[in-house]
């Protein structure tokens, strides 16, 4: 059973303002429970596969110029930064 | 002149001079002016799209060499990015957001000389089934406007099938192209990963979304799929297909070739008796063809749509991330916030099935419960890639119907989180397993499309055309009554 409260608390972690928490707590529990559906098959003999792909095949590292420069397309640019809330 | 045309016979008419593009193109518009208030397929419009009609023309005319597209009215899903152009996401954050780049399937259909119509509506970020997740209202269906177009691509599904212009670009997660192409009796492509290039596609779950082209013909999807895919520098999960042409032997048919009827896909609780009868039909259609059919059974399936969720979700909780309202976002004064509460506060511009994906995707994989969700969801994929790998050593396809349900009316079910998840139930598979899907209008039952899927496997999208194809010759449905 997944607890109330510690989707609120995963949801602060998210950075997601709950204002009307009780419908999204509500269908995020109720999606949750639905996935208990994964303890009912037998995993145990599987691997997590993946596919690789070698490092030769990948772009090469290097600087690709841009007709701008993206940054200054930013709303918070200010000359040489970014601007930011506070931290405290 | 006839704007329910398909993309070859568009060409052949604009190269033997029965309608120059510009005509076409402001026929399409006026098109788009008469129905899309009713329909909203579209969310902003490219203004400059006779302008671009006019100097196609002018090639033509003049003698230069054009693209092999010929102009052809085409329609983008807007999470795709456009220079220049806003990509909402159809989401309130991204309301303002220009693209300072172009996606590489945008640059493919431009270099092919395309006019673009506009930006379709998705439901937010492409997480939902009906595109009633829209920040900017629902897209209707054209075959009933009080019933939805299916999602998340329901814009593009929509604009095709209302003849708003002959063909778009959806891009498909867990079948966000093939259940609206089925809801609205369109073709839609979720291609094997790695054909065409995600560059410009706003993420949501990279590892297994992919873009798709929509259109009204199978042979314009073939026709489609060689001016998009192929390898790209810029996202390296492309892989080299050797540009075969698809179109090549398309009608080559499918005599002697297996097709496996997936049990799970086909026997679901969910399944529609308008659903299962098409089923049984099809099968039918098939044997006719010269094919022979077979049940097939891949246990795994029942999980499948738990898995995705799970995958999804971790994905799309990292990549929406970076909409902090510093980097992207809108206008919202900073002063008196502190960093963390900022975000969050400015974040609360997300609608309700994102806000909640994000949710979900900070649960699943974090510490403490990875073991039940995350990690199990993959080996659920990598049991499935077996399954399926098994299945097409016996099999040239697999098929199902696209989705379990017909259309349905506007808020049936989207207070039921469950049940919109197991709309997904029969589209996962193939990209859970990364391999092609296609979805081929098959009935119009009640007035309401119905929609067949064929499988093949990676890279088989020739093969898996060939079978499309021969189904499409089979069908004779009517046109969208609006």
């Amino acid at each position: 059973m997944v607890d109330e409260e510690e989707i609120i608390r995963v949801a602060k972690l998210m950075k997601v303002d709950l204002e009307d928490h009780v419908e999204h707590v509500g269908r995020v529990k109720k999606m949750l429970e639905y996935f208990d559906i994964l303890d009912q098959i037998d995993l145990s003999s599987e691997e997590i596969t993946s596919q690789e792909k070698s490092l030769l095949d990948l772009r090469k590292d290097e600087f690709i110029p841009h007709d701008k420069l993206l940054i200054e397309s930013l709303k918070n640019f200010r000359e040489h930064y970014v601007r930011a809330p506070k931290m405290n | 002149m006839n704007l329910n045309t398909s993309i070859l016979q568009y060409i052949e008419d604009v190269k033997s001079g029965s309608f120059t593009v510009e005509e076409f193109v402001t026929e399409t518009l006026q098109r788009i002016k008469d129905v899309d208030e009713k329909v909203h397929a579209y969310i902003s419009l490219n203004d400059s799209a006779i302008n671009d009609s006019k100097l196609i023309d002018k090639k033509i005319t003049s003698g230069e060499n054009v693209g092999k597209c010929y102009g052809f009215p085409i329609s983008i899903k807007d999470n795709i990015c456009i220079t220049g152009t806003k990509t909402t996401c159809a989401s309130k954050i991204l309301e303002n957001f220009v693209a300072p780049y172009t996606a590489t399937v945008v640059n493919r259909l431009n270099d092919e000389d395309v006019v673009i119509t506009g930006k379709t509506n998705l439901d937010e970020f492409a997480m939902g089934l009906t595109t009633e997740f829209s920040a900017y209202g629902p897209t209707k269906n054209p075959w009933n406007l009080n019933y939805v177009p299916g999602g998340s691509s329901g814009g593009s599904a929509a604009s095709v099938a209302a003849n708003e212009c002959l063909a778009s670009l959806g891009s498909d997660t867990g079948g966000s192209v093939r259940n609206p192409a089925s809801f609205c009796s369109v073709v839609g492509l979720k291609p094997t990963y790695g054909l065409i290039s995600r560059y410009g596609l706003i993420s949501y779950a990279n590892s297994i979304e992919q873009i798709g082209p929509m259109t009204k013909t199978v042979k314009d999807s073939a026709f489609l799929l060689n001016v998009i895919s192929g390898q790209d520098v810029n996202d390296d999960t492309t892989i080299n297909n050797n540009n075969p042409d698809y179109l090549q032997n398309i009608e080559n048919g499918i005599e002697g070739k297996k097709i496996g009827i997936i049990k799970e896909m086909t026997t679901s609780d969910g399944l529609s008796s308008e659903v299962s009868n098409a089923t049984k039909e099809v099968i039918h259609d098939f044997e006719s063809l010269g094919a022979s059919c077979d049940e097939v059974s891949l246990p795994t399936i029942p999980y499948t749509v738990a898995a995705y969720y799970t995958i999804t979700s971790t994905e799309a909780g990292s990549n929406l991330a970076r909409y902090d309202n510093i980097r992207y976002g809108y206008e919202m004064e900073s002063e008196g916030y502190e960093y963390n509460s900022y975000i969050s506060k400015s974040r609360t511009k997300f609608g309700p099935e994102v806000t909640r994906r994000i949710i979900l995707g900070g649960f699943v994989p974090s510490a403490g419960h990875a073991g039940k969700y995350f990690l199990k969801a993959l080996k659920v994929k990598s049991k499935l890639i077996s399954e399926i790998n098994s299945s097409f050593e016996k099999f040239d396809y697999l098929i199902a119907p696209t989705a379990p349900v017909q259309p349905f009316q506007f808020g049936e079910k989207i207070d039921d989180p469950v049940t919109l998840m197991l709309l997904d139930y029969n589209t996962v598979t193939a990209n859970l397993t990364g391999k092609p899907a296609i979805s081929i209008p098959y009935r119009v039952s009640n007035g309401l499309p119905i929609g067949m899927q064929i499988m093949a496997n990676t890279l088989e999208e020739k093969s898996l055309f060939q079978a499309a194809y021969a189904l499409e010759t089979k069908t004779k449905l009517p046109e969208v009554p609006l």
